[in-house]
């Protein structure tokens, strides 16, 4: 008996869904034959309103593109603008842009967590990371006075220098987080059910890989050794050690992998950063915000993010405002396009599962 | 041992010496009613802030810690909020069974609990298919999520409530079968009557290996039956919402709330009385000095500990297990826990045959 398909509204306030944005279902009992994303519930024009204001008052929009991980997007920002101004960034300003990075890398990947086990129904986790990720974000608000959005790298160098003894604290934090790895792993990634959740489920093709760009831990997950931080190194990530994880299942479970490999690695960058980080000065000196103009060009930045590549595309006429801000962010790419691949033939318990695997940021999508 | 019995009996002899037979009749019938349903209550609000307070601890947070001292009245606000809460309802709901289902599912967690023994003599109902009967009104209660599910008019809700039928009637043949199990040694039904033959071992001590195979089948049926995590597929959160009561607000809502705290309370409860002893203390035939010092604790104290300690193992799974999908729920049921079911009952009934069961 062939049994009739039903539409499912998954969305737009749906406590499964991974922020405001809509997947609308077509399902046959429980398996979907048809998946459409819906976006336009967070649209706030920022490309747009960059356009509008000078160039230091960008700075405010561009750390809102993606909530859980604003430091990516003002590295990437600033990098591009550094790149049309020829403005030099001073050494220590480097290592404490890659320490920002990575520490907001881990805040991020700890969401994931969060995620991708409250997905599958185990809060636990959940609380307990977004508990963990609470002592990131009181570093970051020691270091920059701000907990979420901190604005704090700039074109020419980052905005305040270390409070004292913030490296220890630093050390300290990354110690604590260490051990904690271990209990995530006894109830997450060495739980039976979360790996009969996540093995198979939620496959990406290589075709698939190849036509919609996916990049990130959904490439690496699928054995790609590709991450921009090896490919085009930027800062100082080319003087440190560390391994690019990948897995080759290219499923839930190979991306959960990639994932927690990356927050030991992003453990083990800080500890190097902390150690090399060299005294100095922190920033090259910006002139009056009003007055400060960038002569005429364009420049790409690209930026590894937690999610996968993201790339600044700024494009200035000379004037005080950017003539052009462009993002290409990860989201975008698999939370639109992959996920409606992706999510055909799977069953309704999943849809949550891949979107959070994915790496969905609704914000991102529609910036 | 204490002993109810003379206390009870006495109650009815005085009830029965103040007024006509028909009138005792029908007012201890309202007084048992009316005790069983403040117990219906209570455990409600214990339970809920039980489960709140113990995910907590597993969370590493504090839980409700507001209202009262270590927040114990917070259930009872809680509460309070639900009854005066405005009932809000759709308007294409088939409002006939929209309405009728709640009640579905608390007449059967109540009904089933009226065979409980909570210590000797101390028991509404006690009749010769108490256990049949306690299983029989526990599946009541899908009746309801079936027709609240139907009747909200809503996709999740009636996903939901598919989902639940599926899954509880599955289930069923698993707690069917692995009590019956157990009651190849006891040969009754009857509650009173299984409690008793468990005075030398408890019958996970009494039947060893099969008895506890079908311990561990029925906590894991138990919790299916129960609809919590891993089995919550009813309610998935990040899949439907709130599943079969997405539509049902107030006192309705807390109708459904309530009873899936008390069928935890029954699940457990079954598994303390056959498996554990029921009200029973801890005895080992011929410790005569062991089993003489057990009896002191009182029985109802064993078997509220018994079930507490059921209840604890239940939260326990819910806040470390991620839920099954769907299909591997039926898989692990059909698949797994169905066969292995069947042939420990086989186990059982030849170790019963050959007398190889620990006491006479």
């Amino acid at each position: 008996m062939r049994e009739k398909a039903t539409t499912l509204y998954l969305g737009p306030q749906h406590p499964g869904i991974t922020g405001n944005m809509m997947v609308r279902l077509k399902v046959e009992g429980d398996t979907i034959v048809k998946a459409t994303t819906e976006v336009g519930y967070l649209h706030r024009a920022f490309e747009k309103l960059a356009e509008k204001r000078n160039w230091l008052q960008t700075f405010t929009l561009m750390c809102r593109f993606c909530v859980p991980e604003p430091d990516p997007m003002e590295e990437s920002y600033s990098r591009a603008v550094e790149a049309i101004e020829g403005r030099i960034v001073p050494e220590r300003a480097k290592y404490i842009r890659v320490m920002m990075l990575e520490l907001a890398r881990i805040g991020s990947l700890l969401l994931w967590h969060a995620g991708q086990a409250g997905s599958t129904g185990l809060y636990t986790v959940g609380q307990w990371t977004v508990g963990d990720r609470n002592y990131i974000l009181d570093l970051f608000e020691e270091l920059t006075g701000a907990r979420i959005y901190h604005m704090y790298i700039w074109p020419g160098g980052v905005r305040r220098d270390f409070p004292e003894g913030f490296a220890d604290k630093v050390l300290k934090t990354m110690d604590y987080l260490e051990g904690r790895l271990k209990d995530y792993d006894n109830l997450m990634f060495e739980n039976s059910i979360f790996q009969k959740r996540t093995q198979g489920v939620g496959y990406v093709s290589p075709k698939q890989i190849i036509e919609r760009g996916v990049v990130g831990p959904v490439l690496r997950g699928a054995g790609i050794r590709s991450d921009i931080r090896i490919d085009d190194p930027y800062e100082v990530y080319d003087k440190l050690d560390f391994k690019i994880p990948t897995e080759t299942s290219s499923d839930i479970w190979g991306r959960a992998l990639v994932r927690r490999e990356e927050l030991r690695q992003s453990i083990r960058i800080i500890r190097q950063v902390i150690e090399k980080m060299p005294e100095g000065a922190i920033y090259n000196k910006v002139p009056n915000p009003q007055k400060w103009t960038i002569p005429p060009g364009d420049a790409l930045a690209r930026t590894e993010s937690s999610r996968g590549e993201i790339g600044f595309y700024v494009v200035s006429d000379g004037s005080n405002k950017p003539r052009r801000v462009h993002l290409r962010g990860a989201a975008y790419v698999h939370a639109m396009t992959l996920l409606e691949d992706v999510l055909v033939g799977q069953n309704i318990s999943d849809v949550s599962t891949i979107m959070n695997s994915l790496g969905t940021c609704a914000p991102e999508i529609e910036r | 041992m204490y002993d109810f019995t003379g206390m009870i009996q006495g109650i009815n002899n005085w009830l029965h010496s103040v007024m006509p037979d028909m009138a005792a009749t029908v007012v201890g019938w309202v007084l048992i009613g009316a005790i069983y349903l403040a117990i219906f209550a209570v455990l409600g609000l214990v339970l809920v802030l039980a489960e709140r307070k113990i995910a907590a601890f597993f969370q590493l947070r504090l839980g409700p810690n507001r209202i009262g001292p270590w927040g114990i009245f917070q259930t009872v606000a809680d509460a309070i909020k639900l009854l005066l809460k405005e009932p809000v309802g759709t308007k294409r709901a088939d409002s006939f069974l929209y309405n009728l289902a709640p009640y579905f599912v608390i007449i059967g967690a109540l009904m089933s609990i009226s065979v409980l023994p909570f210590a000797k003599g101390l028991q509404a109902f006690d009749i010769d298919i108490g256990l049949f009967f306690m299983l029989a009104m526990s599946s009541i209660g899908v009746m309801g999520i079936l027709l609240g599910g139907w009747a909200s008019n809503n996709k999740y809700a009636l996903l939901g409530a598919m989902r639940s039928g599926a899954q509880m009637i599955s289930y069923e043949l698993s707690v069917g079968l692995s009590l019956l199990t157990v009651i190849l040694m006891a040969g009754s039904l009857q509650m009173s009557e299984i409690v008793e033959a468990q005075r030398d071992y408890w019958f996970i001590f009494k039947g060893h290996i099969p008895a506890v195979i079908a311990f561990m089948i029925f906590t894991i049926a138990g919790t299916a039956e129960t609809n919590r995590t891993p089995f919550d597929l009813t309610e998935a959160e990040s899949e439907l919402g709130a599943g079969f009561h997405t539509e049902y607000s107030g006192l309705k809502f807390a109708f459904f709330f309530l009873s899936e705290f008390v069928n935890m309370f029954i699940i457990s409860a079954i598994a303390a009385t056959v498996f554990l002893g029921g009200w029973m203390p801890l005895h080992f035939g011929g410790l005569e000095g062991f089993n003489h010092v057990m009896d002191y604790i009182p029985p109802v104290i064993w078997f509220l500990g018994k079930v507490a300690f059921m209840i604890f193992l239940l939260m326990w799974f819910r806040w470390t297990f991620p839920r099954l999908r769907i299909d591997q729920l039926m898989k692990l049921e059909w698949k797994y826990l169905l066969p292995l079911n069947l042939m420990n009952i086989l186990l059982m009934a030849f170790v019963v045959l050959m007398g190889w069961y620990l006491g006479s």
